[in-house]
């Protein structure tokens, strides 16, 4: 630490000439890339083939000195303890040869289908450095196919538990150890596919390490790892010098605790910056829910380090990183620290995502120019049962994630149909893939109208994704979402945008509302579901963007006429829809802007009994609600939940109604 | 009378004219300035310039960029785009990924046609290609009597699963016509009959949103060539290594998308096979960056992954280039921990590189490169003089200083630190296939390649460099290097264990009979053409797949089993022989021969290098400064032969051999430096 009181720009940072520096630190990029690219073209789970995985190059203490570029934001930082892991484990029984396997979130890991493999490298007769590579495998077993167990309390449920453990020794494939591993799954063959691929791909970057060993000395390349790491937190810090110091506090929120009864589930997260470091204070958040939606320590340290990566963007992630940034998550038993054996898997729809949003929302203070909104919320839809379109009716599994709207931002709008936040890189499936495989026909898949939320820059828009059920038996569906009564929340004056959710059979007589997160709700063949992503936050008054801006938005159909209207005060005539011939009627416009402004918070204040009455009755309708009105019902049966009302409606008086004008 | 075989490849600055002549076997070089607002403008241009009688000319062949500033500009025609019910944004849902992961605030461009112009039909077919929903033709000709009066002049027809079926979008397809008949229309499967509605519709949209505009100018410019009295077809380069007619590409424009990428890349090929070398990368550097491609076992590495910019794929396959933000004009800096970076910021040509003396302060490769003794100070025949003093300004404020490095240290880094950049890159794309640079030849050119190729050589333990003639044109003669082809695709998957025979060899056959087709509609005679299979495996289960030469005949599934478990040891380093082995896709490539250029050695009159225009110290590191020849390349004959250090001046380039090397001059004018320590080390 305080090593920057003493550099000065004349004296050398590094002990390594410049050259042999800047030469090993992009050796050590590209031996890191070239094991991710070798996964990708080897993979068998088709989430690893989607980009869910990452490779990293840990020293011989386990710390990450390089990440891949192209990798999962997700695993961000949870790599090191892994590896550190299996190293408290296996000490000095550590071989030239060796491959070990762990996902142990309750060692740092993510979820128990992020399995890690491990391989050490060697010079001189000691271990150097660490290769490895984590991948998410399509199952891990547990009550669910997919593994992903909403109903789950304890990790039992969920899938098998790998703590390290060894599958190649001294160069000889441990098969008995590996058939026990793939065996828990429900494609054992698949899986075994994965766990050759996944190691062979460290043995990539094995190989460049022992090349770079060769041209450059095993000293020199070990004071490369080291000063790699030095060189991050040395940039990080620097670049603090420049920024305010001082402390930021905000709160977001999960949906529910299922053990407790309607209300928002809080995440505290406090920063400070005090030209040292950044550092973090998630004290005050929840205890552990009674679902899947809880995080352990090694996915929190994800978010805070994933979400504040995004404000230094070209800063590559080590644990120099790491080193400058601080955070101190509380005890074990919350939903920010939940320990063994509470139930993880579900960390990524739940706290991960209100971290990641809620770090932006705090930066989007200290930088300004760099503003964002809340993104939508990471969603998995999962369908699974026997496909009876063969004879032998095999096993199915449809399990589907969209892309969706991220927030307005301090310049321009959010950016539409995008990966989530958990991982821009994480790629949607092409649906003429999926109907291949499963007995489901998408009726569906398109940008879902409305859904941006409303700001001087609109907040990105969501997707809408429907399907129908056809020769299928037995089968059943879960979800794993959130943010269906905590919305995506603009800033600075901007709007919500709309609720995650999926409905069953909708506009028909048995249509039902199922909320964001369920598990294994019985379909049948003929049944058809739909869900929407949302939008991004708005970010700004709406009341301010142009009127102009609004008018392209309804000629491309992302926004309607009627909500150009309600939610920006725009009133646009049709002229002939044809030819995109629209007008605005200027002096309309002003009217309605005036009468928006002047009765808008007001309309925040409106008793939600009211509220909840006018939308089941369908005088108001949805949107209102939400926008206008910041009450949260169940969307299916129009109950108000009257806590999260008086919740979000904070929530929206702090980040929108106190800004407008 | 005079046979001439004319290449033109047109880049951004310059449209470089190629001229070779068939009675002598000598090839000649012309270089006019580009002219973007009309490209043929230049092309005629150099025509003029290289003196060239259209009527002697037995082949004019063609590398353009219209095609790809077109995708970047995005100046199209009122295109529109007709699609399933529901699936209006496939084209801009995409696969949702950003290209940069982390900046919130860099995003991924839009589609290439907007949400507004794009209409949904009501029609649905499955996966097996069964139909769920027939086409709805009221709505149909609702749709295109809508886009008549919107006066739409390209249409895309994308329906989902058409791969499977194309019997819908042929009917839109019919149904457009009759309603607008002066449209353009593309439909997907027509163009890329492959699954994943993304990767094809795209593919068809770049294709809709070309057409009219890659047709015109291909048909203009062949109408002008013919007045001028050209009796031949032009033959225009595509992205995959091949040319094509003006016939296909009205059909087929979205296939010229890289014609100006792909030229540099087969010239390289043409010549390390000159040379005797099968194995090769090249390394084609130039003012901004420098594009990095593979020849392994004879042929260039072929991929089907490619964009013009991120998140719009076209999949049709195209040479693999690399290309980095490594160029002469490439700044180094400091960054904000100290440590010395190289580009991929460049200074551009305005205000370029220090030297220039355009008001550039930051030290660029070029500077370094002049600090050092390797370039002069004069350029281009002393038609452009750079100034040394103010690229010793620029190192030593910007570099020797923060770093406490002598100048000519802090210079020699620079350059170290960008020869290591380029031969990351170039491990990039050989070590993940398995290939051992020690094998390899470099083909170092462009207008800077030259000066780094033996450095970057040695980075890489590669033996030799080779230095084509006209380092700055070599481009431009890959166009006539070229054969007519296509690349035919077909979805076929199933056990390879289980697939029958018979099956197989009717789908193929079904793929040669349209290839023939093609190449007849292309004038090629039956003698010249020439088609050859291949097929797509993977290991059950897995998502991607490799690429294996196929025969005809009882065995030759066998055959391609076993090819593809040895290339795939090759490329991944393991193999799994006990998983089942999956076909996934059928491939054909149509080629129809085109005659050559046979060069005419030169005879190796001496030994010597001849006398140096001058004698100066260039630094080399480890050697410190060292007096070094400097030799006008004009004058070297062929098969001289000496020691590094020596700095070769010509036009177009500058060539540095370093000292422990050693280089001659071969019979076809080439430079090849030869590096001892790793030939004998």
């Amino acid at each position: 630490m305080g090593n920057t009181a003493t550099a000065t720009a004349t004296a050398p940072l590094t002990t390594l000439d410049p050259v042999t520096f800047e030469v090993l630190k992009n050796a050590f990029a590209t031996s890191v890339d070239l094991m991710s690219e070798q996964i990708l073209r080897t993979c068998y789970s088709f989430v690893i083939y989607s980009r869910d995985f990452s490779s990293a190059l840990c020293d011989a203490e386990g710390n990450t000195v390089m990440q891949g570029s192209g990798d999962i934001a997700v695993h961000v930082g949870t790599l090191h303890f892994q590896c550190k892991a299996v190293i408290e484990e296996f000490g000095t029984d550590i071989h030239p040869g060796d491959v070990f396997a762990i996902n142990d979130p309750y060692r740092g890991g993510t979820h128990f289908n992020d399995v890690s493999f491990i391989r050490p490298i060697f010079a001189d007769g000691e271990v150097i450095a660490y290769a490895q590579n984590k991948g998410h495998w399509a199952d891990i077993g547990g009550n669910v196919p997919g593994s992903f167990d909403v109903n789950a309390k304890e990790h039992f449920g969920e899938g098998l538990r790998i703590t390290p453990v060894r599958v190649w020794s001294k160069g000889v494939f441990l098969h008995d150890v590996a058939q026990l591993l793939v065996s828990n799954t429900r494609a054992p063959a698949q899986a075994m596919g994965d766990l050759h691929a996944q190691s062979e791909a460290t043995a990539v970057c094995e190989r460049q390490m022992q090349r770079l060993i060769g041209r450059y000395s095993t000293a020199t390349v070990k004071t490369a790892l080291k000063e790699t790491q030095d060189y991050v937190e040395r940039t990080v810090r620097r670049r603090l010098e420049t920024l305010p110091r001082g402390t930021w506090e905000t709160v977001d929120y999960m949906d529910a605790d299922p053990g407790k009864g309607e209300g928002l589930v809080p995440i505290k997260i406090k920063l400070t910056l005090d030209g040292e470091g950044i550092h973090y204070d998630l004290t005050g958040s929840a205890p552990v829910v009674e679902t899947f939606l809880n995080s352990g320590y090694g996915t929190t340290f994800s978010a805070i380090y994933a979400g504040t990566k995004t404000f230094f963007p070209d800063v590559p992630l080590n644990s120099g990183f790491y080193a400058a940034v601080t955070a101190d998550i509380g005890p074990e038993g919350t939903v920010v620290n939940a320990g063994w054996p509470y139930a993880v898997t579900g960390f990524c729809s739940g706290p991960y995502e209100k971290l990641m949003n809620g770090i932006f929302e705090i930066w989007s203070q200290v930088m300004p120019e760099r503003a964002m909104a809340c993104a939508f919320n990471l969603e998995y839809l999962l369908v699974g049962g026997r496909d009876a379109r063969s004879e032998k009716k095999p096993y199915f599994m449809w399990y589907d994630w969209m892309a969706g709207g991220w927030g307005g931002r301090a310049s321009k709008d959010g950016s539409t149909a995008t990966a989530p936040v958990f991982g821009p890189g994480l790629a949607v499936q092409p649906l003429e893939g999926q109907e291949r495989l499963s007995p489901v026909l998408t009726s569906v898949h398109q940008i879902a109208v409305d859904s941006g939320g409303p700001g001087r820059f609109r907040g990105g828009c969501g997707i809408e994704k429907g399907g129908t059920l056809t020769d299928a038996e037995s089968t059943v569906m879960s979800y794993s979402c959130d943010r269906a009564r905590s919305i995506t929340w603009g800033i600075e004056g901007g709007l919500p945008s709309i609720p995650h959710g999926v409905w069953l059979n909708r506009g028909s007589d048995n249509e039902r509302f199922l909320g964001s997160n369920f598990s294994s709700v019985p379909l049948q063949p003929g049944d058809s579901f739909i869900r929407p992503s949302a939008g991004g936050g708005g970010y700004g008054d709406p009341l301010e963007r142009p009127a102009e801006e609004v008018l392209d938005d309804v000629i491309d159909g992302y926004v309607s006429l009627r909500r150009a209207a309600e939610d920006y005060g725009v009133v646009i005539d049709e002229i002939d829809a044809e030819l995109d011939d629209f007008r605005i009627d200027f002096a309309s416009t002003a009217a309605k802007r005036e009468s928006i402004s002047a009765q808008r918070q007001g309309w925040l204040e409106v008793d939600p009994t009211v509220i909840a009455e006018g939308y089941k009755s369908g005088e108001i309708d949805m949107l209102d609600v939400i926008r206008r009105h910041g009450v949260i019902l169940d969307w299916g049966t129009g109950e108000l939940f009257p806590t999260t009302t008086d919740q979000f409606r904070a929530l929206m008086e702090r980040r929108s109604a106190q800004h407008w004008g | 009378m005079t046979q001439l075989r004319v290449a033109v490849d047109v880049g951004g600055t310059f449209t470089d004219v190629c001229i070779f002549d068939e009675d002598t076997k000598t090839m000649r070089v012309t270089k006019v300035p580009s002219t973007p607002h009309d490209p043929m403008i230049a092309v005629m241009n150099g025509v003029e310039r290289g003196e060239i009688n259209l009527s002697d000319v037995s082949l004019f062949s063609h590398g353009t960029t219209v095609a790809t500033n077109a995708l970047i500009t995005r100046k199209f025609p009122a295109a529109a785009l007709v699609t399933t019910k529901g699936f209006r944004d496939v084209i801009e849902i995409r696969d949702g990924t950003k290209d940069d992961l982390w900046d919130a605030y860099n995003d991924v461009s839009g589609p290439y046609i907007r949400r507004r112009d794009r209409f949904e039909v009501s029609e649905r077919i499955d996966f097996s290609g069964r139909t769920v929903t027939p086409l709805d033709e009221e709505e149909a000709r609702r749709v295109a009597a809508l886009l008549k009066r919107r006066g739409a002049k390209t249409i895309a027809v994308c329906f989902l699963n058409s791969y499977a079926n194309p019997a819908h979008e042929t009917r839109m397809r019919e149904i457009l016509e009759e309603e607008i008949p002066d449209a353009t229309v593309s439909t997907s499967a027509e163009i890329l009959p492959e699954i994943f509605e993304y990767d094809r519709f795209n593919t068809a949209v770049a294709n809709a949103v070309l057409a009219p505009l890659v047709s015109g100018y291909v048909n203009r410019l062949a109408t002008h060539l013919k007045e001028g009295g050209y009796a031949g077809d032009l033959l225009l380069l595509h992205s995959g290594g091949g040319s094509m007619t003006p016939r296909m590409v009205e059909k087929y424009p979205v296939r010229l998308a890289a014609s100006g990428i792909a030229a540099g890349a087969i010239s390289a090929k043409h010549i390390a096979q000159q040379c005797g070398y099968e194995n090769a990368v090249s390394l084609d550097m130039g003012g901004t960056s420098t594009d990095i491609a593979l020849i392994a076992d004879g042929e260039l590495r072929i991929t089907k992954e490619w964009q013009v910019e991120y998140g719009h794929p076209i999949i049709f396959p195209s040479i693999e280039v690399l290309t980095i933000g490594a160029g002469g004009g490439s700044l180094a800096h400091i960054d904000i921990a100290g440590s010395l970076r190289n580009g991929p910021q460049s200074a551009g040509a305005d205000p370029g590189p220090a030297c220039y003396s355009m008001g550039g302060d930051q030290p660029t490769n070029t500077d370094a490169n002049v600090v050092l003794g390797r370039l002069g100070t004069s350029l281009a025949g002393g038609a452009k003089s750079l100034d040394k003093r103010l690229s010793a300004e620029a190192i030593t404020r910007f570099i020797a200083e923060p770093l406490n490095l002598e100048l000519a240290e802090a210079a020699h880094a620079i350059v170290a630190v960008a020869n290591a950049n380029m031969a990351d890159a170039v491990r990039l794309i050989s070590i993940r296939r398995g290939y051992d640079p020690r094998d390899f030849a470099l083909l170092a050119f462009g207008g800077a390649g030259a000066l780094h190729g033996a450095d970057v050589a040695r980075e890489l333990n590669i033996p030799v460099v080779i230095v084509p003639p006209n380092p700055g044109v070599t481009s431009a003669m890959g166009c006539l290097l070229v054969d007519i082809r296509h690349d035919l695709s077909q979805m076929y998957t199933g056990l390879a264990a289980n697939a029958d025979a018979d099956d197989l060899e009717a789908s193929f056959t079904a793929l040669e009979s349209e290839a023939s087709a093609r190449l007849r509609h292309e004038g090629v005679a039956d003698e010249n053409a020439l088609l050859q299979r291949q097929v797509s495996m993977r290991y059950l289960g897995q998502w991607r797949s490799l690429s294996v030469p196929m025969g005809s005949g009882e065995g030759a599934l066998k055959q391609a089993i076993t090819a593809f478990h040895e290339q795939y040891e090759r490329e991944f380093a393991f193999r799994q022989d006990g998983t089942p082995v999956e076909i996934y896709q059928l491939h054909l490539a149509a080629i129809g021969k085109t005659p050559k250029p046979s060069f005419r050695p030169h005879a190796r009159t001496s030994t010597h290098p001849g006398t140096p225009i001058d004698t100066h110290p260039v630094y080399f590191g480890a050697d410190g400064w060292l007096d070094t020849p400097v030799y006008d390349r004009d004058t070297i004959p062929a098969g001289a032969r000496f020691r590094g250090p020596a700095i070769i001046n010509q036009l177009d380039s500058t060539t540095v051999v370093p000292p422990y090397t050693h280089a001659e001059i071969d019979e076809w004018l080439n430079i090849r430096i030869h590096l001892e320590e790793i030939l004998h080390g």
